[in-house]
């Protein structure tokens, strides 16, 4: 099995598509999480506007960017799950694949457990230049820096990578059930960012909408997050991804993650193992 | 079970909803050490046959065994290398990361990976991406693949296609040479010299279904007779109303005769007593290509499987 993630992990590492997916999704972390919000801040003489600037130093990246990946960074892993399945499809490799010594199952788990792997850097890479524009900042207008708490950032780690776990799978899902790559890329963005995204907007108005929010997974993301964020949970309502609730319990948001993962990876599995390959 | 067998199918049957038979009770065995040939026009159920046997298609009904295992199962796929239709690999590795790929998957060591590409003579562009490859190099390396696992078994789906003459005659002798080794093959060709130049037994498969099977001298062991008369119409009349006589045909200005060589003399005597001129009677055998087409030409119009090629 070690063997069949590593021959995965050699797949995801060679592939420019994968480096192009986390160069965007440090970018617009970076645009959105610090050089915006750093521009309002300069271009505002002063008032309440100015506060923002502590939420950009170094000691508060965590509250800065635990908000981003219910949103944009679900919507880019997810084009990533659709790549790792998808692309298998398109190049028929699949069958290559299956007729090696590993049965289906294996090569399913080996490339699910690669591509939670290569969520790692996923997550790390936000924090680590969050960190490193936050010192950047902080240092050019002379504000006091310090390390953030380390619990907070090991929470932030887990949940942000359990976050983006749930939208891969997502991706992973709509590659398998749609055989390929395009339409599934199509579909899952226009889900994770019109169809989600509209349903939340709508739902502080619409009460009827609210229980269907409840239940959907940027809802679930979002509540997962807000403790991290703190007061600034809403730091990610000036920008895309922009989330006023409703929310759920922490324990609760986990708990709905946690089965959206599990069918969309066993309906993945299910399809992969019973369908015959073309 | 025959321990001696490499693969077997019982009454193997694929079907596509309800109208499409790919595979029709298809019964075949190929033994241990053996190169089989699989023949059959385009959408005669070769390929599905082969995907099941490589674990890709679940039967419909029937069964099919690979040493004895089910297709697709640890020991089956353990002990089989498969090229099936075109190559599939990643476009943007490597023909030597592709390797490094399957053989991490394999569960093989990559030190096989180098002496598989030379021995397809692709070691010199395993370093190129598999996208710039010609069909002939994604052939060789398919082949590569399928080598990896130093199988007992290989399934091999045309893998001389897209090579050039002298390309095809290597793969030729690489296919030779690992039937020499006591590896089993089953090798699906269009190519009808290729199939008698390779293999030791052959079957030939129409509309799903296995209509002849034997060795090339057996299946080319159909002798039949030919006749050169005048007036040629009235000599095809007289030979066919003859007992013994399967089928009389007919070609540049003579007839050919499916019957009995003995019958020779009995032909030429009731032609001769009816007055007619037979300035060459002799038997020749047909060969391989002409056997596939008799036996395959009647149906392949109708096309009843086109799910695969």
């Amino acid at each position: 099995m070690i063997a069949s993630i590593a021959a995965e992990l050699l797949l995801l590492r060679k592939r420019t598509g994968v480096w192009v997916l986390l160069a965007i999704w440090a970018a617009l972390s970076a645009f959105f999480g610090y050089l915006l919000p750093y521009l309002v801040y300069r271009s505002v003489a002063a008032g309440p506007v100015r506060a923002p600037l502590t939420q950009l130093l170094p000691q508060h990246v965590v509250e800065n960017l635990a908000g981003s990946f219910p949103f944009f960074g679900g919507a880019i892993v997810l084009i990533l799950g659709v790549l790792a399945f998808g692309s298998e499809y398109g190049w028929g490799t699949f069958k290559t694949l299956f007729t090696q010594r590993p049965g289906r199952l294996q090569v399913f788990a080996a490339k699910v457990l690669a591509l939670g792997l290569a969520l790692i850097p996923f997550v790390l890479i936000v924090f680590v230049l969050g960190a490193a524009w936050g010192t950047l900042i902080g240092r050019v207008e002379g504000a006091a820096i310090s390390a953030p708490a380390a619990l907070a950032v090991v929470r932030a780690l887990l949940a942000g990578w359990f976050i983006l776990a749930v939208w891969a799978a997502f991706g992973v899902a709509l590659a398998v059930l749609t055989r390929g790559a395009g339409l599934a890329i199509g579909v899952g963005v226009l889900y994770a960012l019109a169809i989600e995204g509209l349903f939340s907007g709508f739902a502080n108005e619409v009460a009827l909408l609210r229980p269907i929010v409840k239940g959907l997974v940027r809802a679930n993301a979002y509540s997962l997050v807000k403790p991290l964020s703190g007061s600034s949970a809403a730091s990610a309502g000036a920008g895309p991804g922009f989330f006023t609730g409703p929310f759920v319990p922490s324990e609760q948001a986990f708990v709905v993650l946690a089965i959206y993962l599990a069918v969309f990876l066993g309906l993945a599995a299910l399809l992969l193992l019973r369908r015959d390959v073309a | 079970m025959d321990k001696d067998l490499a693969i077997e199918t019982r009454d193997l049957v694929k079907r596509y909803g309800e109208r499409i038979v790919a595979v029709n009770r298809l019964s075949m065995r190929v033994y241990r050490g053996e190169v089989y040939g699989f023949l059959g026009p385009n959408g005669a159920g070769k390929t599905t046959t082969l995907r099941i046997l490589a674990g890709l298609v679940r039967p419909t009904s029937g069964s099919a065994t690979v040493f004895g295992d089910a297709p697709g199962s640890d020991i089956a796929l353990a002990s089989m290398g498969v090229l099936v239709e075109t190559p599939t690999f990643y476009p943007y590795l490597s023909g030597r990361d592709n390797l490094r790929v399957l053989a991490r998957y394999a569960g093989v060591p990559e030190q096989r990976i180098a002496p598989a590409l030379e021995r397809v003579q692709l070691a010199s562009r395993a370093g190129d991406r598999f996208s710039s490859y010609s069909l002939g190099m994604k052939q060789r390396l398919g082949v590569a693949a399928a080598l990896l696992k130093d199988p007992k078994l290989l399934i091999l789906d045309e893998p001389t296609n897209g090579l050039d003459p002298a390309g095809m005659a290597d793969m030729r002798a690489l296919i030779r040479g690992l039937g020499h080794e006591g590896r089993s093959v089953l090798l699906s060709s269009h190519l009808m010299t290729e199939v008698e130049q390779i293999c030791d037994r052959v079957g030939v498969i129409r509309t799903g279904e296995l209509i002849a099977e034997g060795s090339p001298d057996e299946l080319r062991d159909r002798d039949r007779l030919r006749v050169r008369a005048h007036p040629i119409d009235e000599a095809r009349q007289i030979v066919s109303r003859l007992s013994g006589v399967e089928r009389v045909g007919g070609s540049d200005g003579a007839l050919e005769i499916d019957a009995d060589p003995a019958l020779a003399s009995a032909i030429n005597r009731a032609l001769v007593s009816a007055g007619i001129d037979v300035s060459e009677l002799r038997q020749e055998r047909g060969s391989l290509e002409e056997v596939f087409l008799e036996l395959t030409q009647d149906r392949t119009e109708i096309g009843v499987s086109s799910h695969d090629s």
